[in-house]
C-alpha cells in the first residue's frame, strides 16, 4: 500500500437500518503509524461504523477506502488488508489456540510455511504462549480477547479494526492490551472503539467523539491537552465575575479543594495567567495543567443526548 | 476456490470435536444395524424356500435395496441436523463476522459450509452401505444396483443438505433452521403423494416431487433428467443462501 495515501478514507459515509439513521457525514482519515479512539456513549454508531470500515456492512450512501480500493467496490481484495476485532471475539471453541489462529491465517490466503511464521509472530505478541494447546472455548475473557486480537494482526494487515477490545477486561490486562495496542500501530493503522477514556488517553493519537451517529468533536490528543483548561489556586476567596474580568479568561468555573477550573482564551498560554493573577494579587499558590479536557468535551457531548434522545 | 475447502475441512473437523456428530452417527448406524439383522434373519428362514422359485429376488432385493429406501428415509431428518448449526451456529455464536470481514465472498462461505454438512452425511451413507456389502462376503449382490443406488442417495442427501443451508442462513436458531429444512425437504419429498392423496395426478407436481427422482435409482436406473433435478434443487438453495448472506452486509 502507498504510505503517501491515508490507510482508511470514510467520505460522507452514513448508513441506515430500518429507516432509522445510525450515523450520518461521517469523514475520516486514518495513515499508517496512527491510533484513532473512536469514542462515545452506548448507541453513538461506534460499533456499526467499525463494521463499515471493515467491509461488513455497506453504507447506505458514501465511500469507505482502503488505500486506492473501494472497500465495497473490491471487498475480497481490500478486506484481506483489514483484520477485525469484533467486541464478542470471533472464536471457535473447538480448536485450540494454534489450531485457530492457523484456520485464520489460511483464511487470509496464506500459505505454506508463512502460515507458521505468521502464527507465531501473532502468538508471540499477544503473549499467548502457553496457552497455545488450550482450547479456546476454555480460555477466560482476557486471553479469549488476545486470541480474538491475534486473528485480527495475524496476516500482518495495513489496517486493524477493533471494537472495544478492553471491555470485561480486569485493570492490569486492559494495562497489558493498551500496551500491544501501541505497539501494534509502529506498523499498522488502527481503530479502537470504546467509550473509556482511559483507554484512549492511554493509547490513542487521535480522538474521534460520536454522538447520535455524528462525529461531534475530532482531535489530536496532544494538542487537546495544550488546548486544555488549567486549575488554579489563590489564597484570596474569589467569585466567577473576578476572574472573567482578566482579559485572558474565557471561562471559570470552581473545581475541587478551593480550586478553579480557568479555561483561557485562544492563543493564551498558563505563563500570562500566572501574570495577570500577579498583577491583580490574588495570591498565586497553584497552577497546573488539568487534564480532564477531554473528559470534557466528551461529557459535555454526551450530556446533551439526556435532552434530545439517544439515536442508536 | 481455496477458502470453500479450508471452510469445509474446518467445520467437518470441528464436528467430530463435539459429541454430536458422534452421536448421530452412532444411532445412524444402530437403527440400520437393527433393521439389516431383522432383515437378514428373514431372508435366512425363507432362502431355502427361494432356491425353488424361478427368478426369485436375492438379498439385493430383500435386504440392501430395503435398508437403503429406510437411510432414504431417515437423511430426511439427519440432514436438517446436520445442516443446523452450519450458518445459524455461526451468526449465533458471533463468528459469521471472521469469515465474512476475511475477504470471503459469500457463496463460497456458503458452499464451504455445505460441503462441511455433506461430508458428514456422505460418511453415515458410506458406513450404511458397510452393512449391505458385507454380504457379498456370503452371496452375490448386484453391485450395479447397489452403487445407483448410492448415488441417489448421495443426490438426494445433496439436495437436502442444500436446503439445509438454505435454512439455516435464515435465522439464528439452529433448531428454527432444523424444523424448516425438515418441513421444506418432506414437502418436497412428499409432494406427489399428498396430491395423489387429493386426487391430483398433475406432470409438473410429480416432477417436482424428490421422490419421483430417487425413486428410478433404488431400481437400478441412473436417468440424466434425476441427476439435473437434484443438481438444481442444490445450486438453486446454496444461490439463495449465498445471496441472504449478502443481505446481511447490506441490510444489517
Amino acid at each position: 500500500m502507498n504510505d503517501s495515501l491515508p490507510v482508511l478514507t470514510l467520505d460522507q459515509v452514513s448508513r441506515q437500518l430500518s429507516g432509522r439513521t445510525i450515523v450520518e457525514g461521517l469523514d475520516f482519515r486514518i495513515r499508517r503509524g496512527e491510533v484513532l479512539g473512536l469514542l462515545g456513549i452506548n448507541g453513538a454508531g461506534k460499533s456499526t461504523t467499525l463494521r463499515m470500515m471493515s467491509g461488513l456492512l455497506a453504507p447506505s450512501s458514501g465511500t469507505v477506502r482502503l488505500g486506492e480500493l473501494d472497500l465495497y467496490a473490491h471487498p475480497e481484495q481490500a478486506q484481506r488488508d483489514i483484520g477485525y476485532l469484533a467486541e464478542d471475539p470471533p472464536l471457535y471453541g473447538e480448536l485450540s489456540v494454534e489450531e485457530y489462529l492457523r484456520f485464520c491465517a489460511r483464511l487470509h490466503d496464506l500459505r505454506g510455511p508463512a502460515v507458521g511464521t505468521a502464527v507465531e509472530r501473532a502468538i508471540e505478541r499477544c503473549e499467548l504462549g502457553d496457552m497455545r494447546r488450550r482450547l479456546t472455548g476454555l480460555l477466560s475473557k482476557g486471553f479469549r480477547q488476545r486470541v480474538g486480537l491475534a486473528q485480527a494482526i495475524v496476516h500482518e494487515p495495513a489496517l486493524i479494526v477493533l471494537d472495544e477490545p478492553a471491555s470485561g477486561l480486569d485493570p492490569i490486562q486492559a494495562l497489558r492490551l493498551r500496551e500491544l495496542i501501541r505497539n501494534l500501530a509502529d506498523s499498522h493503522a488502527v481503530v479502537l472503539s470504546t467509550h473509556v477514556l482511559s483507554d484512549v488517553l492511554a493509547c490513542c493519537d487521535r480522538v474521534a467523539i460520536l454522538h447520535h451517529g455524528r462525529l461531534r468533536h475530532s482531535a489530536i490528543l496532544s494538542e487537546l491537552d495544550a488546548s486544555a483548561a488549567v486549575l488554579v489556586r489563590v489564597e484570596r476567596a474569589l467569585t466567577r465575575d473576578d476572574w472573567m474580568k482578566l482579559a485572558i479568561v474565557a471561562d471559570a468555573e470552581p473545581a475541587n479543594a478551593g480550586r478553579w477550573r480557568i479555561r483561557l482564551q485562544e492563543g493564551a498560554h498558563s505563563g500570562a495567567l500566572a501574570n495577570a493573577i500577579g498583577e491583580q494579587g490574588f495570591g498565586l499558590q497553584e497552577l497546573r495543567g488539568d487534564n480532564n479536557a477531554l473528559e470534557q468535551v466528551f461529557v459535555s457531548i454526551a450530556a446533551e443526548g439526556k435532552h434530545t434522545g439517544a439515536a442508536a | 476456490m481455496k477458502s470453500i475447502g479450508l471452510i469445509a475441512a474446518n467445520d467437518l473437523r470441528r464436528q467430530f470435536f463435539q459429541p454430536f456428530a458422534w452421536i448421530l452417527l452412532a444411532l445412524t448406524s444402530a437403527l440400520l444395524a437393527w433393521q439389516f439383522l431383522i432383515a437378514f434373519d428373514a431372508y435366512l428362514r425363507i432362502a431355502p424356500k427361494l432356491d425353488a422359485v424361478a427368478n426369485s429376488q436375492g438379498a439385493t432385493d430383500l435386504i440392501a435395496v430395503p435398508l437403503l429406501r429406510a437411510l432414504s428415509g431417515m437423511l430426511m431428518l439427519i440432514v436438517p441436523l446436520a445442516t443446523m448449526h452450519t450458518l445459524a451456529g455461526e451468526r449465533r455464536a458471533n463468528t459469521l463476522p471472521l469469515l465474512q470481514a476475511a475477504g470471503v465472498r459469500s457463496f463460497d462461505i456458503v458452499t464451504g459450509k455445505f460441503l462441511g454438512a455433506l461430508a458428514l452425511v456422505t460418511l453415515i451413507i458410506a458406513m450404511a452401505m458397510l452393512m449391505p456389502l458385507s454380504l457379498q462376503l456370503g452371496t452375490h449382490l448386484d453391485l450395479g444396483r447397489l452403487a445407483a443406488v448410492a448415488f441417489g442417495l448421495f443426490l438426494f442427501a445433496m439436495s437436502l443438505s442444500a436446503i439445509g443451508v438454505l435454512c439455516s442462513a435464515w435465522t439464528a436458531h439452529p433448531v428454527l433452521a432444523a424444523t424448516a429444512a425438515l418441513i421444506i425437504g418432506s414437502l418436497l419429498a412428499m409432494l406427489d403423494m399428498g396430491a395423489r392423496f387429493q386426487g391430483i395426478d398433475n406432470a409438473l407436481i410429480n416432477w417436482l416431487s424428490m421422490s419421483t427422482h430417487l425413486e428410478p435409482f433404488f431400481l437400478g436406473l441412473v436417468a440424466s433428467i434425476d441427476i439435473v433435478y437434484f443438481l438444481l434443487v442444490t445450486v438453486l438453495a446454496l444461490l439463495f443462501a449465498a445471496r441472504r448472506l449478502d443481505s446481511l452486509r447490506t441490510r444489517g
